[in-house]
């Protein structure tokens, strides 16, 4: 028991030692219009973080390194931010503290709440909805359909549509032998998933194609007990891969500036071309906080926030968030694995697969080795959308990490 | 194992690849490709220096500024003071089109910007630098104006250098554009099928013709066991292929050197295949064909591809400098200062020096071999051949009053009908201090007729002026 206290200290302090020497050197280079308030902020995010990490360690009985992991990395990304601009690194600060909170209350509510397997068709209709709301109501931000504007607030609804595509996906496996007798039974999830995809591609948002389809794939892949139609989900995605191609020119133009973005270095291969200048720039150490020139990347604070941290942190930061990620989706594995309850566990999986898979998406893509898609990476980039359901997600991963012992069938 | 684990390990395995794939994508990116990325002219940082840093000068070897920079408004402007003659050496740099030439390979210590180490950033951070340094060039403004008019309305090159130290004197490419005046002329520049933007000396690859006999005389006196003598008869057949001389004139009766002077192609082709290919491409590697040259500006490699599976009629085609063999004329300057520097090859140089903006020097260019030709009494054996060939032989347009200039002329066979008129050689023969290389693209003369008189002035000009 000592030696599991100390082994949890350490990288905690660490973590507040990381967060007080970026936030000096943040301070030097904004030392010009620095106020009290701003100063206030920065200490706030300190002890926010150490606060909930100690927190959390009291009240949780399962895994202690996931909440660590992603307040490594929203220290990282909120520097970053509010290098490129204080006015949205204070409201990253803010959207931070609500998704801690957000976290918390997930954590006691899907904790207290039993019988999340039985509601399938909850999960299903109000995706529906929701999507049906974002294509009325939708405002179109960077060629897509995918926000709802509501006053002042927008948020991105698709964002909550993944947590409840797992729920969905979730329920389905757990109950699978039921679905299975049933006329259809195993063509329900797929129609459904179809849909889902269908939906996300009228709103253009290719990169929560990617996301919902891998997703749904490598879960289909682990539980399927009719192996064809992972076949067959394969065999339709590549068809209709290619046929987006040909058909759909927004398809084509992501292949294009993909396989050569220099012939469009004016036009649409200029974000992407900006974003490995900085990379390029910033080499194995980084020019350093405050000497890159990471704002020559339109939407640097969102989906390029990865090129911003390699120019100024250099690739050794950029390789330390990527390695970061692969950490946090092992233990989100190595939480399923040991779960034993079928539905928290696959909602686990899930949760982790999400994690690694969209962050993967935007890596991928802003280092040009995959096709770009305009996603936000979890936890890193600025956005309350993105923050609250990435928390929301954390929070579910947390409890199922936990023993639980409901009066449910245990299996496995 | 049960199934359900074992699939949930796959997707792990997978997701680690993927994962693991990103990081040795980044590295392979930021170690082979960052370099050249950054350089792109698109990317705005190159200009944030360019904007608070004075550009440094380019002057010539005695000082005469070629280009600078001015401040203008909140920029500088640069300015090139004689238009086109240096646009294949200086190059330009703007921020539209980017940069070439000196500009682009210098372009660091024109910014006196430091390689990136930390402490070099950190001093930057504490003592911003303001101004560039100054590039002192080995080129002679005067015999590069010179040279310039000489080949004026022509196409073709002219380098002369110095070929014991590598030194550039001159160094023309026609046609050529003006960097003064790009915007204007921009599109005529890029769409004009002469490609004014070529560099010709250091990438443009010609048919070297009898130039290249230097090279194969060099290989024959290498092979011992070769029967030197040779009666011509004007033409001969080799694998059932016709070869001719000039005029399918016969000189009769031929030692090595008169074959050398009179520039037998029978000759060299009989031997060139006695001699062998292997031979051959071991000499023609070691004057750097095949290689790359290091220079200050990007060259492209000259070629003879013996390696390949090529048959008699090729090498004998290659032994006279026709068919697969193709040459920079920054190459054969570099074979003339070979045979004129008792065998040793220099290497060519074009910044003698880089100068502080407190007038220190801080970088001087040192005089470097990069290649053997030939060994000291070989080397001196062609170059008697060559002043014979100037004093009696093809070159003799070359010759100068009390001068003893050594030579070779050469007239290249190529698929577009007209032959290039080639000269190579330097003066004094007994103490050489200039080595030309001329070359006229498509002049259908001969490199005697034509090349060789153009060669013969720049070499007076540049023994009377050059101190």
């Amino acid at each position: 028991m000592m030696n599991k206290k100390v082994s949890y200290k350490l990288p905690r302090n660490l973590l507040v030692l990381f967060e007080l020497m970026a936030l000096l050197l943040l301070f030097i280079y904004d030392k010009d219009n620095l106020d009290k308030l701003t100063i206030i902020y920065g200490i706030t995010l300190i002890f926010i973080v150490y606060i909930s990490n100690f927190i959390l360690l009291r009240i949780s009985t399962g895994d202690s390194y996931i909440f660590l992991i992603v307040t490594m990395l929203i220290s990282i990304g909120v520097i970053m931010i509010y290098r490129i601009d204080p006015l949205l690194g204070i409201k990253q600060v803010l959207w931070i503290g609500m998704g801690i909170i957000i976290f918390f209350i997930t954590y006691f509510f899907f904790k207290k709440i039993k019988g999340w397997e039985e509601w399938i068709w909850l999960y299903g209709i109000s995706s529906i909805i929701l999507f049906i709301m974002t294509l009325l109501l939708g405002t179109r931000t960077k060629g897509s359909i995918n926000w709802i504007t509501i006053g002042r607030f927008g948020f991105q609804p698709s964002e909550i549509i993944k947590i409840l595509a797992i729920f969905l996906i979730s329920s389905y496996y757990a109950n699978y032998e039921k679905y299975k007798e049933k006329k259809y039974g195993p063509y329900y999830l797929m129609g459904i998933m179809y849909i889902f995809i269908m939906f996300l591609f009228l709103q253009r948002d290719l990169g929560a194609v990617l996301i919902f389809y891998s997703l749904f794939l490598a879960l289909q892949f682990i539980y399927e007990e009719n192996r064809k139609l992972v076949l067959y989900n394969l065999l339709i995605f590549i068809v209709s891969g290619t046929l987006g191609y040909f058909i759909f020119p927004h398809v084509k133009i992501r292949f294009e500036t993909w396989l050569n973005p220099w012939k469009y270095i004016d036009n649409k291969g200029y974000q992407i071309t900006q974003s490995l200048f900085a990379i390029a720039e910033g080499g194995f150490f980084g020019t350093g906080i405050g000497l890159g020139y990471p704002d020559f990347i339109p939407e640097v604070h969102t989906d390029f926030i990865f090129s911003a941290i390699c120019e100024e942190m250099g690739i050794f930061t950029g390789i330390g968030i990527i390695m970061l990620f692969l950490i946090l989706v092992y233990r989100g594995f190595k939480i399923a694995i040991k779960q034993e309850i079928k539905f928290y566990r696959i909602v686990a999986l899930g949760i982790s697969i999400l994690f690694g898979i969209q962050s993967f998406i935007i890596f991928g893509g802003v280092l040009k080795m995959i096709p770009l898609t305009g996603i936000t990476i979890p936890f890193v980039s600025y956005g309350g959308s993105s923050m609250l359901s990435s928390f929301i997600a954390l929070g579910i991963l947390q409890v199922a990490s936990e023993e639980l012992d409901f009066e449910v069938e245990k299996d496995g | 194992m049960d199934k359900e684990l074992k699939r949930i390990i796959t997707v792990l395995v997978g997701i680690c690849i993927l994962f693991v794939s990103l990081v040795a994508y980044l590295s392979y990116f930021q170690v082979f490709k960052a370099e050249s990325i950054k350089m792109n002219s698109y990317n705005k940082r190159l200009w944030i220096n360019e904007e608070k840093i004075l550009r440094g000068s380019i002057i010539d070897r005695d000082g005469k500024i070629l280009a600078y920079s001015e401040k203008e408004g909140e920029t500088y402007k640069r300015i090139y003071n004689y238009g086109s003659l240096y646009s294949h050496i200086i190059g330009y740099s703007y921020r539209e089109y980017g940069k070439v030439g000196l500009e682009l390979e210098y372009n660091n210590a024109l910014l006196n910007i430091s390689d990136s180490t930390p402490l070099n950033e950190l001093k930057n951070i504490v003592i911003p630098n303001t101004e560039g340094n100054t590039l002192k060039l080995t080129i002679d403004h005067h015999i590069q104006e010179y040279a310039r008019n000489l080949l004026k309305g022509k196409k073709g090159s002219i380098v002369a250098m110095n070929p014991k130290t590598g030194e550039m004197y001159a160094m023309v490419s026609l046609p050529d554009f003006n960097p003064s005046a790009l915007k204007e002329n921009w599109s005529n520049i890029v769409e004009d099928e002469n490609s004014p933007f070529l560099n010709r000396a250091t990438s443009g690859l010609y048919t070297p013709g009898s130039t290249f006999k230097v090279i194969t005389a060099v290989a024959a006196i290498e092979k011992t066991d070769l029967d030197r003598e040779y009666e011509c008869k004007g033409s001969t057949k080799i694998d059932g292929y016709v070869l001719k001389d000039y005029n399918s004139k016969a000189h009769g009766k031929l030692s090595l050197e008169e074959a050398l002077v009179k520039s037998c192609n029978t000759y060299f082709a009989e031997k060139g295949v006695l001699i062998g290919k292997e031979k051959l491409g071991e000499v023609t590697e070691r004057f750097m064909i095949n290689k790359k040259i290091p220079f200050d500006l990007p060259t492209a490699k000259s070629t003879f591809p013996y390696k390949d599976n090529i048959g008699k009629t090729d090498i004998a085609a290659a032994s006279i400098g026709q068919g697969k063999v193709l040459v920079t004329p920054l190459n054969m300057a570099l074979v003339a200062s070979s045979v004129a520097n008792k065998g040793e090859m220099v290497k060519p140089i074009l910044v003698k020096e880089i100068i502080s903006p407190e007038g220190k020097v801080i970088r001087q260019s040192q005089p470097q071999t990069i290649s053997r030709g030939a060994d000291i009494f070989t080397a001196n054996e062609v170059k008697n051949m060559m002043v014979e060939g100037v004093k009696r032989g093809t070159s003799k347009n070359a010759s100068i009053k009390n001068i003893r200039v050594a030579g070779k002329t050469g007239t290249a066979e190529n698929p577009s009908g007209k032959a290039h008129a080639w000269f190579i050689g330097f003066a004094p023969a007994d103490d050489p201090q200039i080595a030309v290389a001329v070359v006229l693209e498509e002049e259908g003369s001969t490199g005697g007729q034509a090349a060789a008189p153009i060669a013969r002035n720049i070499m007076i000009e540049a023994i009377n002026t050059i101190k």
